[in-house]
């Protein structure tokens, strides 16, 4: 198990490395420099532009540049944001816990309903069931989410006024943010009407982001479950007079999630490019929204560390799901 | 003495219901308390879906219906769904043909053991615990303790099928029921697991129905045999008659298949032509077409299983008594 | 012996060959390849409709201007924000009715029908064509070359598709070739780690050892021997990846990164009608609607097409 996990350690250096030469060579092929983005029509003088660059450092080749960055990188430091003048790794820091918390809820939402839904569907093939699950989660995954998530408003928070628009909190409640889970923090201060205000803020964006992974843990859990549902050890449960729920929930399922948990933890990119999407419609202050104005404003700091530090998570995450692999798997537990 | 086990007429359809594939057509015999019935016949006779079907594994789409089905005065067919289970894997228990796929690779094998008696007993964890690593000593597997917390994926083939045989016999089944269970070991395995299994046959005093392809296997163990094919039963005959004098035609060529038995020719003796699928069963004998006697009323009509309670035969013309010359090739 | 008419009689050689039978014996001959695809296909119904909605999606796009009742970027500045036909103050020359300023929806929709198409088929074209080059190579050569690119390959899976593709689109400018180029670019890695993965695969076979014995070069075995045998998986990922290019390019619209204005690009229709989710819900549902229904169809069809072609797979 050991080398298993040592292995795995070690790949992931290399690619860090890469995605920082990565995004490097990107951010700086994007043409003009934020400077003269910043100042805008106005201009300046080109001594004043050259003093401004200098003060950045970004007049020294590139190649000095790179390192320089890297070394930093690997003690924390990002460098500042050119327009807030904030550091890259606080703004993160800031702005991560509210799209880790978006995720997880929209995982939850997920998986609660997906995979009781692909095991439905497989015990069940060919009937209406399978057929609704089939196509419900097909119509799923060819939505634009955006568009998934502009009907929703229309009909919860327009029509009938359940949720709101936007935002993680309504203006009226002030919360210290602590840990940043906006959940958690409410429940610290023991204001539980923010903490249902902070619920409902979540209940609509967590839908909108989950609808995808939903529609794949469902696609997958039920492929999965007819597969292991024809292995020879399910006949063998059944030829020892288990009882057919056993048989499913006991036998099938356990080995049916292995290439489930892979799929989900993949599953992990696929979450932060719709938070990108779903942080812009609901105006929800996450790492997602914080990229997109930073490639607008060429904010290269930001947009260098920002693709450095997602890349960091999902390698991460991909990591955490290799390990998890290992632990349902006994086949890798106990190699031969 | 009252048959354990008593099947007339077992039918198991897949399909269409206007044009099912009877994958077993009309299939009759009784199985004894301590005896051992072998079933013979080639990949595609019915062999295993018989057993499965009396084992209640058979799934939807497939149908099964017999004129009677009793095991142990019980009528398995009009029994409800949970009290059958009680039947399956504790009265009557099953073994396959591919032991290291049909154990679970997730858990382990003491815990699959342990599941086994749960199920048709109880007990506590630990009661349960001692009595999986008595079982697994009783099928020859040394350190068992120790043994109990392997997983499947750890263990050989031979070693899987005592496993296999351990949770088979777990609760003391009276009718054990084997699934061609050497045919995927070794050579050298093959004979040990087959002597275990017919040890703990004779000890326990438990019915046995041996599947297999394997003539020499049947001839050795069993005590009556049942010659299969293409779905229906073909011969019945206790062991020792059937291989010194075979009257069906099939019978003798599966007997003629064996490499002994050619000894001396340049060629195997193998019957030509398969065995009849869905799309293309003769109107008459489904040996018809491979049967080197066939005759004009062979094509026409099907025969029926007819003789005494002792030997049966499903043929029109069955071979003479100790007619044991091979035709040879013109 | 008189044999029966209907069959022909085969005998096998290593049996008793003199001797005639009463019976018969059918001879099979098995259909092509392609015909058992097709059977398979059309089992499922689902596939079907995705077939008969994508071949319809395509003669529309191709006869655009002449299904279309107004021209994509006309606008009538005496019907703005004008209901579709069936409710209070819509009318028929405008079915679906109008947006903010007053341009026929249905007629965008149809010409929007071609940007989508168009961009799915360059997208998947490219994408394809340098992922499918670049897994044969990876997958053939191995050494450092398949390090090296698989390595970029794990790379570029590592950063969120479309965060990629946003940053590619702000180098190039923001425009609907752009957005095509960069889409193509992000999905190259999917490509290659396919192709690969076949090539490594069917490697290993008999029958390729067979050519190579024969004294194939190396570019035929990749393209002749390899590829061919490969392309199944290839060619479902294919549809799904026209569909997901679809999606990309309205979410790249929708931020105002892929096609601009006034160009009908559903996504970009969906960017401009965000303000009017409450006052005029039908610039919202309709272009979303027409995204939702071609990326279904397409999804249809590729799911009929990987059921399809699985037991060839499996085979």
């Amino acid at each position: 198990m050991t080398s298993f996990f040592l292995k795995r350690l070690a790949l992931i250096i290399p690619a860090l490395a890469g995605v920082s030469l990565l995004t490097f060579a990107l951010v700086h092929l994007i043409p003009g420099d934020p400077i003269t983005i910043m100042v805008g029509i106005r201009g300046l003088t080109p001594e004043r532009h050259a003093e401004m660059l200098h003060q950045l450092g970004l007049d020294k080749p590139l190649w000095q540049q790179f390192l320089m960055y890297d070394w930093n990188a690997l003690h924390g430091d990002l460098g500042r944001s050119i327009f807030t003048r904030q550091p890259v790794m606080t703004e993160f820091l800031q702005r991560f816990p509210a799209t880790v918390e978006l995720s997880l809820a929209a995982i939850v939402f997920a998986i609660v309903i997906g995979l009781p839904a692909g095991v439905l569907a497989a015990v069940k093939r060919g009937s209406w069931i399978d057929h609704t699950v089939m196509t419900a989660s097909l119509t799923g995954y060819s939505m634009p989410i955006f568009w998934w998530a502009l009907l929703l408003i229309l009909l919860f928070s327009v029509q009938l006024g359940w949720t709101p628009v936007s935002g993680r909190l309504s203006a009226e409640y002030w919360i210290t943010p602590h840990t940043g889970f906006m959940l958690i923090d409410t429940l610290r201060e023991n204001d539980f009407d923010a903490f249902e205000n902070a619920l409902w803020h979540l209940i609509l964006p967590a839908i909108v982001l989950g609808t995808i992974p939903l529609a794949v843990i469902a696609r997958m859990t039920r492929s999965s479950m007819l597969e292991v549902l024809g292995d020879d050890y399910v006949r063998t449960a059944r030829a020892k007079g288990a009882a057919p729920w056993r048989v499913i929930l006991v036998h099938a399922l356990r080995n049916a999630l292995i290439p489930v948990v892979t799929v989900t933890g993949l599953q992990v990119g696929m979450l932060l490019t719709g938070a990108i999407l779903t942080e812009t419609i609901f105006s929800w202050p996450g790492i997602g929204q914080w990229m997109v104005q930073a490639i607008n404003q060429r904010d290269y700091p930001v947009i260098q560390g920002g693709i450095l530090l997602i890349a960091c998570a999902i390698i991460l995450v991909n990591f955490l799901v290799d390990l998890t692999y290992g632990l349902i798997d006994p086949r890798i537990r106990h190699p031969r | 003495m009252t048959a354990l086990l008593d099947i007339q007429n077992l039918r198991v359809e897949f399909g269409a219901a206007d044009q099912p594939f009877r994958a077993v057509d009309g299939v009759s015999f009784t199985v004894r308390p301590g005896e051992v019935l072998g079933i013979v016949g080639e990949s595609g006779s019915g062999k295993s879906v018989t057993s499965l079907a009396l084992m209640g594994l058979i799934a939807y789409p497939g149908r099964v219906s017999a004129e009677r089905l009793m095991f142990d005065g019980q009528d398995l067919l009009a029994l409800p769904p949970k009290r059958r289970r009680t039947i399956t894997g504790g009265d009557i228990a099953m073994i396959f043909q591919e032991p290291m796929t049909s154990l679970n690779p997730a858990f382990t094998v003491g815990w699959q053991i342990m599941e086994a008696l749960k199920i048709h007993g109880g007990g506590s964890t630990r009661s349960r615990r001692d009595r999986a690593a008595e079982l697994l000593s009783q099928v020859g597997i040394p350190d068992p303790r120790r043994r109990l917390d392997t997983y499947p994926h750890q263990m050989s083939g031979g070693m899987s099928q005592r496993v296999m045989i351990a949770m088979a016999i777990a609760c003391n089944p009276k009718l054990l029921i084997a699934d061609e269970p050497t045919t995927a070991l070794d050579v050298t395995i093959q004979a040990q697991v087959m002597d275990l299994l017919l040890h703990l046959q004779q000890e326990r005093g438990m019915s046995l129905i041996l599947i297999t392809h394997d003539l020499a296997v049947a001839a050795e163990a069993a005590h009556r045999v049942l010659v299969m094919y293409a779905g229906q039963v073909v011969e019945t005959a206790p062991a020792d008659m059937l291989f010194d004098d075979p009257r069906h035609p099939y019978t003798e060529a599966l007997l003629a298949a064996l490499p002994e038995r050619a000894r001396g020719q340049r060629r195997l003796n193998a019957l030509a032509g398969v065995v009849p699928g869905q799309h293309d069963r003769p109107r008459g004998c489904l040996l018809g077409p491979r049967c080197p006697y066939a005759q004009e009323r062979c094509r026409r009509e099907q025969p029926m299983l007819h003789g005494d309670t002792q030997r049966q035969v499903r043929c029109f013309f069955p071979l003479a008594a100790s007619r044991t010359s091979i035709p040879q090739s013109a | 012996m008189p044999s029966d008419p209907q069959n022909e009689l085969s005998l096998d050689s290593a049996s008793d060959a003199g001797e005639a039978h009463a019976f018969a014996h059918v001879r099979h001959q098995p259909p092509h390849p392609l015909v058992e695809v097709w059977r398979d296909f059309r089992e499922s119904k689902g596939a079907l409709a995705g077939l008969a909605v994508s071949v319809a999606l395509v003669l529309i796009a191709i006869f655009a201007p002449w299904v279309a009742p107004h021209s994509p970027i006309d606008q009538d500045q005496s019907a703005f924000l004008q209901p579709p036909a069936w409710l209070p103050g819509g009318s028929w020359t405008d079915p679906l009715g109008t947006d903010a300023v007053g341009r026929d929806l249905l007629s965008r929709l149809i010409f929007g029908a071609r940007l989508s198409l168009f961009v799915g088929l360059l997208v998947v074209t490219l994408s394809l064509a340098v992922g499918v080059v670049l897994g044969l190579l990876s997958g053939f050569y191995r050494g450092w070359i398949d390090s090296v690119i698989m390595r970029l390959v794990d790379i570029m899976m590592a950063i969120p598709s479309l965060l990629l593709a946003i940053a590619i689109v702000a180098i190039l400018g923001p425009s609907l070739v752009n957005a095509i180029i960069a889409i193509a670019i992000v999905n190259i890695p999917f490509y290659i780690r396919l192709t690969r993965a076949s090539v490594v695969a069917e490697s290993a076979k008999d029958y390729v050892m067979a050519s190579r014995v024969a004294g194939a070069g190396h570019l035929r075995l990749m393209f002749s021997t390899l590829l061919p045998n490969c392309t199944a998986p290839l060619i479902v990922q294919a549809t799904l990846g026209f569909s997901s290019a679809i999606l990309d390019a309205a979410a790249l619209g929708f931020l105002g990164l892929g096609a601009q204005p006034p160009t009908p690009e559903w996504g970009t229709m969906l960017a401009d009608s965000m303000q009017f989710v409450q006052s005029a819900w039908w610039v919202v549902t309709f272009p979303g609607l027409a995204i939702l229904i071609t990326v279904l169809a397409f999804n249809l069809m590729g799911d009929g097409l990987r059921d399809a072609l699985d037991p060839k797979l499996k085979r």
